[in-house]
């Protein structure tokens, strides 16, 4: 019950992909563009896995008084970090100061744009779920440009170089039955923007020309309910895909046309996770509240039939949902019950419910896939309903609520352990990342945990943020950066205790 | 790009303001502050529910199309002029009356004080959506139609006092809220037409100094000397904002008698003026026979008064009725504190809780009954009708609180006989209050409470364990001395646990209004679900139509604009209002705020049947919360949001209460891992407790529990977890 209200809405943006420079990514992520060493464009960084590959060593222990390069008092937010051609970027949201769009010198963290968007706070969504917050989606950025999504505006693109706005492109505001709020993240793939919105009411995935913000193409996705997952590429069979988790469904498109290549058919109602690519494979963990059996309408009846009278009145609903409450009212007699209630808001085809995941599907297929790459699937409570799975040193990690972790055989999904605890209880939004063979997991009660990569869970050290803390860190050039609550921080051995 | 988007923001919203209505309040030229501010707070209400620009006028304008005349016909000429017949108001009697005259047509907004206005102002406010809780106003998204005619409120309180506790002990309440805070509280408070601010004290706190029989006042501390520090690893942390440990921010950093109590004092005046400038009178509530312990020098003999950490005496055997050194101390007690604060309107003299001082009782009732007609009541027949009854003051308890209660009153009667001690300074006498005599002798207050005193009367710790015992009200003679009544609204027993009581309060009010009562005050710690009670003896005592329900209905069908909601949240109070009583009947001090509140329940009898069905209805009360607050209109949203995810609150804690019992059953019976386990389970769902207040707390309250779970029940869990793992490891090597 709990899980089901308190939470959803944050997997909030992490990362996108990666500038394309220099060298290579291709063979540790299968996905066939370069990146500049050191660069975090996205999401989680490198196509949302939450790897670095950077030599430089990374601090294990850190606080605000050590290791600590540099430290700024942002606003409120939960995006992730981005950097990219030495330059950090970050967003934050307030009333009074409107969406700011932050850049500062990624070393030393010298302030060197701020570009400002007067919000009007009512045209926002009134209901999110905390701890979502408006300033939710992590930009991404090729080295030129910065892309950046935001509920109010749309995408935008801004001059890397000085902040200024080089184009907008509108976008319909998404509602949430359960009121998560909008925390979707873009990527930047060769030379579009591509973006994928599940939201309960008009679901979709576009490409815009980067330079230009023109659409290139739009694909509904009519069969999606609300979720989070950012896409990612998989580079298998001689082609890259753009591949998106969303409800009951991974699915392969071709990033020319935005049409459905593949479909593999084993997730779960709700997917907030975002998937990761190694290799050809494209591994998934996700947890759906309740189970097999408890389709959206369970949800609807338990907690939007207001009044429990077993229908679904209208002014039960908010008002953007209406024409489709009116579409599946076939009776006309003002309620949506039994069956009206099943196939309302999801598709009839579609009609997945919940339980828990861990999966790992071959990419590079055609149609619908899965009988035939679904290499294996596990039903463990092991995964967290928003935390992404860690794909590192052929080893699975995954940590959920109250910091309990497990791992398994990136091969075969065999089990490495399992519920063994980091040592830090609270609730887990970020996901872990890796880097210098070392493994950091961020608790929302602001402390980030370090871990030896390993066959065994081995807790290296357990780091103070004092705030709270929901985005993913970022890692690059040998620092780690992170976004708290209200402020950003940078890491990097031997600085010091920070400006 | 984006100074363009900036630019055409500012024109946009110039355009708007250029369309925007316009509202003209009125006042007179020469009005009262109070009619001044009610103007202001009518403008900023005005602006924010109809997006309007408003002007505060000393004259009439012509042709103003929405025009709000503020003040009575003695204040401002223009509500003379258009007011036509105006109404027979007591100064506490308010008007929101539309006019229609030759020239101009709108509202006046008046009462019968300058303060009366003010509280019509919140009600015109109240009657166009607005809802006042006690941290914030909920204004509707949507403007209601702007519209002054169709008003003719006249209405008069049937509770003239209608007070407020604060300070008082304990950090979840008040004594951790800084001045600042109480003045934002009482701004909230004012809009609810609360009209007295009750400063409750102990002996102890550091607001007053004194010497007496050559001994200085040397104690001063706050929560019974307790001290909260906050660890780097204290769930929650960062609802402390880098503090190292929980204070009251008037108090940070002060050390020692003389800073604490300069600290104490200018904290105390502050909360002071802040009610008096919102036009409410202060009272000052103390225990004039309860002392700190270095005056034992002065009472040698004295009593330990039972308190948290024992920090209180009180006389003893050897002190008499007459006692020279006893008559000096508890004289200069009195006198500092109406020197201390020489603004105050009331002094409250609370008999002892726990009234030790009992030796002396059957000269004290001698002493009465050669004063006044006492009838055939005798000490002995009094004192088993205390031991006999069914409130928490009976038994043994019960005899010897009615026999300290007389020895105290005829003391006390006799110190203030000649009336000097209660004079302040500018020569006015203090109004003089009585609290808690005990219910046995409510039937003859009228006789031996001095003359023009009033009573402040506690029946009961709970609201329900009252209405069991109501027929103690009837006795008081509330038409002959002006009697007010204690409101629990949640008890310091049932502790940090969310809780209600409403319904109760409703029979209660009920029985108050028809016995004559003058009016209440509130007894209450953390106001986390606490609107609602306020908000219905805010509407009760202005209008006795209103009920529990209608008042719920009225502020939630503001919030959510859907009745369904609103429902929903009833069922959720009402199963609040349930869990409450289960723990009351059971185990009222379940929650009880002090160093044994979890691990007292670290002790190996069987899990009570009763812990269950508390969770159970904690649950309901969650699920109710959580689906109201589905549907709710968009501006209602945030604050039924923390009412739904702080109910999570209650579930983890009897989570923890639950396995700790289960950790003391499983090691007693030698089975050391699945103790373990259970400590483990504990201390994840303190962690949530604390967690969860940490994400959605807004006051001093919610964060104190935060620093009594930490160190009350997540260190003692730790040390314990420690002392268990040390048997496991001892017992894997045997």
């Amino acid at each position: 019950m709990r899980s089901q209200l308190i939470p959803t809405w944050c997997q909030c943006s992490f990362g996108v992909w990666t500038v394309v420079f220099g060298t290579m990514s291709i063979l540790l992520f299968g996905v066939d563009t370069y990146a500049v060493a050191g660069d975090w464009t996205q999401f989680r960084g490198p196509n949302a896995t939450g790897v670095s590959t950077d030599p430089e060593p990374l601090p294990t222990e850190f606080s605000t008084s050590q290791n600590l390069l540099f430290s700024h008092e942002l606003g409120v937010g939960i995006a992730c970090p981005v950097i990219t051609n030495g330059k950090v970027i970050t967003t934050a949201y307030s009333p009074e100061a409107g969406f700011v769009v932050y850049c500062h010198d990624a070393a030393d963290g010298s302030e060197i744009w701020k570009t400002k968007f007067d919000i009007d706070h009512d045209a926002l969504p009134k209901k999110i779920v905390p701890p979502n917050e408006h300033a939710s989606s992590t930009p991404c950025t090729d080295g030129e440009r910065v892309y950046i999504y935001f509920s109010a505006i749309g995408l935008l693109a801004l001059d890397l170089n000085d902040g200024s706005q080089l184009w907008s492109y509108s976008l319909p505001m998404p509602y949430y039955l359960m009121d998560w709020g909008p925390a979707t993240s873009p990527i930047v793939y060769e030379d579009m923007v591509i973006y994928c919105q599940d939201d309960d009411l008009d679901q979709y995935l576009i490409a815009l020309d980067k330079k230009t913000g023109t659409l290139i193409w739009r694909t509904p996705r009519p069969e999606m309910l609300g979720g989070y997952a950012v896409p990612v590429l998989c580079t298998a069979n001689g082609r890259t895909d753009i591949v998106t988790a969303g409800s009951g469904k991974m699915q392969g498109f071709d990033p020319a046309t935005g049409e459905e290549i593949w479909s593999c058919n084993s997730l779960l109602r709700t997917t907030m996770s975002t998937p990761v690519v190694k290799g050809d494979k494209i591994y998934a963990t996700s947890q759906s509240y309740g189970d097999a059996g408890r389709i959206l309408k369970e949800a609807l009846m338990e907690w939007k039939d207001t009044n429990q009278d077993k229908k679904l009145a209208k002014d039960e609903l908010e008002k953007p949902f209406w024409p489709k409450f009116e579409k599946a009212d076939t009776n006309g007699d003002g309620f949506l019950i039994q069956d009206e209630i099943d196939t309302a808001f999801q598709a009839p085809t579609n009609l997945v419910g919940g339980g828990n995941i861990i999966q790992c599907i071959q990419g590079g297929g055609t149609g619908d896939v899965t009988a035939t790459h679904l290499l294996w699937n596990l039903d463990h409570k092991a995964p967290s309903n928003i935390s992404s799975p860690l794909i590192v040193d052929g080893r699975m990690f995954v940590v959920k609520k109250s910091g309990i972790s497990a791992a398994f055989d990136e091969v075969t999904g065999e089990t490495i352990w399992m519920q063994k605890r980091i040592r830090n209880l609270g609730d887990y939004f970020a996901s872990p990342i890796a880097g210098d063979g070392k493994i950091y997991v961020t608790g929302e009660n602001g402390f980030m945990i370090v871990l030896k990569q390993g066959p065994e869970l081995e807790i290296l050290a357990k780091n103070d943020m004092e705030d709270t803390c929901i985005a993913t860190p970022a890692i690059s050039d040998g620092r780690i950066y992170v976004r708290t609550l209200k402020k950003l921080h940078c890491f990097a051995e031997g600085a010091g205790a920070g400006q | 790009m984006t100074g363009f988007l900036s630019l055409l923001t500012v024109w946009s919203s110039l355009l708007f303001a250029a369309d925007a209505p316009q509202i003209d309040i009125v006042i007179g030229p020469k009005s009262p502050e109070l009619e001044r501010h009610a103007a202001r707070e009518l403008s900023d209400q005005f602006a924010k529910l109809f997006d309007a620009n408003v002007t505060v006028h000393t004259e009439v304008p012509a042709n103003s199309a929405h025009l709000v005349l503020v003040g009575n016909p003695l204040s401002n000429p223009a509500v003379k002029k258009y007011a036509g017949d105006w109404p027979k108001l007591s100064d506490q009697g308010i008007v929101v009356k539309s006019f229609k005259g030759k020239d101009a047509s709108g509202v006046i907004v008046g009462g019968g004080s300058p303060v009366a206005t003010l509280w019509a102002a919140y009600e015109l406010g109240y009657q166009f959506g607005v809802r006042y809780s006690l941290w914030v106003d909920i204004i509707p998204d949507t403007n209601p139609e702007l519209k002054f005619s169709g008003y003719n409120i006249v209405r008069e309180p049937v509770f003239p006092v209608r007070a407020w506790r604060t300070v008082n002990d304990f950090p979840i309440g008040f004594e951790s809220w800084s001045a600042e805070d109480q003045q934002k509280l009482f701004a909230q408070l004012a809009k609810q037409k609360f009209n007295r601010i009750l400063v409750s004290v102990y002996a102890w706190q550091p607001f007053v100094d004194f010497e007496a029989g050559g001994v200085k006042k040397s104690t001063a501390m706050l929560w019974y000397g307790e001290k909260y520090p906050v660890h780097r690893d204290t769930p929650g942390k960062v609802a402390f904002d880098g503090a190292s440990q929980f204070e009251n921010p008037d108090f940070a950093g002060k050390e020692g008698y003389e800073e604490l109590t300069a600290a104490g004092i200018k904290h105390i005046r502050h909360v002071m003026a802040s009610a008096h400038d919102l036009g409410m009178s202060v009272a000052l509530q103390m225990s004039p026979l309860e002392f700190t312990s270095e005056f034992e020098k002065v009472i040698p003999g004295a009593k330990t008064s039972p308190s948290l950490n024992n920090v209180l005496i009180a006389p003893g055997e050897k002190q008499g009725l007459d006692d020279k050194a006893l008559k000096k101390l508890v004289s200069a007690q009195i006198r500092a504190y109406i020197e201390t604060y020489p603004n105050i309107d009331a002094l409250y003299l609370t008999l002892p809780e726990f009234p030790e001082w009992e030796a002396h009782a059957e000269e004290a009732w001698n002493n009465l009954a050669k004063q006044h007609d006492l009838g055939d009541l005798t000490l002995e027949s009094l004192t088993e009708a205390a031991s006999e009854r069914n409130v928490i003051a009976s038994g043994e308890r019960g005899r010897r609180a009615i026999r300290g209660n007389i020895a105290a009153l005829a003391f006390l009667n006799g110190l203030l006989a000649d009336g000097k001690l209660l004079k302040r300074e500018d020569g006015k006498a203090v109004e003089l209050v009585y609290a808690q005599l005990d219910p046995a002798l409510y039937p003859i207050a009228e006789k031996i409470l001095p003359k023009s005193s009033g009573m402040l009367n506690f029946v009961d710790y709970t609201a329900r364990r009252v209405v069991e015992n109501r027929e103690l009200l009837k006795d008081v003679p509330a038409k002959k001395v002006p009697s007010q009544f204690i409101f629990t609204l949640a008890d310091d027993n049932i502790g940090i646990l969310p809780q209600i009581a409403t319904k109760r309060i409703e029979t209660i009010a009920r029985d108050l209004v028809e016995q004559g009562w003058q009016g209440f005050t509130t007894r209450m710690w953390v106001p986390a679900y606490l609107d609602m009670t306020v908000h219905f003896l805010s509407r009760f005592s202005f209008d006795t139509t209103t009920t529990a329900r209608s008042a719920h209905d009225e502020f939630f069908l503001a919030l959510t604009e859907q009745q369904s909601s609103t429902d929903r949240l009833w069922m959720a109070f009402e199963k609040l209002e349930e869990a409450t009583e289960i723990i009351d009947e059971n185990d009222i001090g379940f929650a009880f705020p002090v160093p044994s509140l979890l691990m007292k329940h670290y002790q190996s009898d069987p899990v009570p049947e009763w812990w269950g069905t508390a969770l159970n209805v904690y649950v309901e009360f969650l699920t109710e919360l959580y689906r109201g607050g589905s549907n709710t209109a968009p501006h209602g949203y945030n604050y039924i949001f923390y009412y739904s995810k702080r109910s999570e609150f209650p579930l983890e804690y009897l989570t923890a209460v639950q396995a700790v019992r289960e950790a003391a059953i499983a090691k007693k019976e030698g089975n050391i891992e699945t103790a373990q386990e259970k400590i483990a389970l504990a201390i994840e769902s303190i962690f949530n407790c604390m967690d969860i207040l940490s994400d959605i707390g807004h006051d001093q309250s919610d964060r104190a529990i935060i620093a009594i779970l930490d160190a009350y029940a997540f260190r003692p869990l730790l040390e314990e977890q420690e002392r268990l793992d040390e048997a496991a490891e001892a017992g894997e090597k045997q």
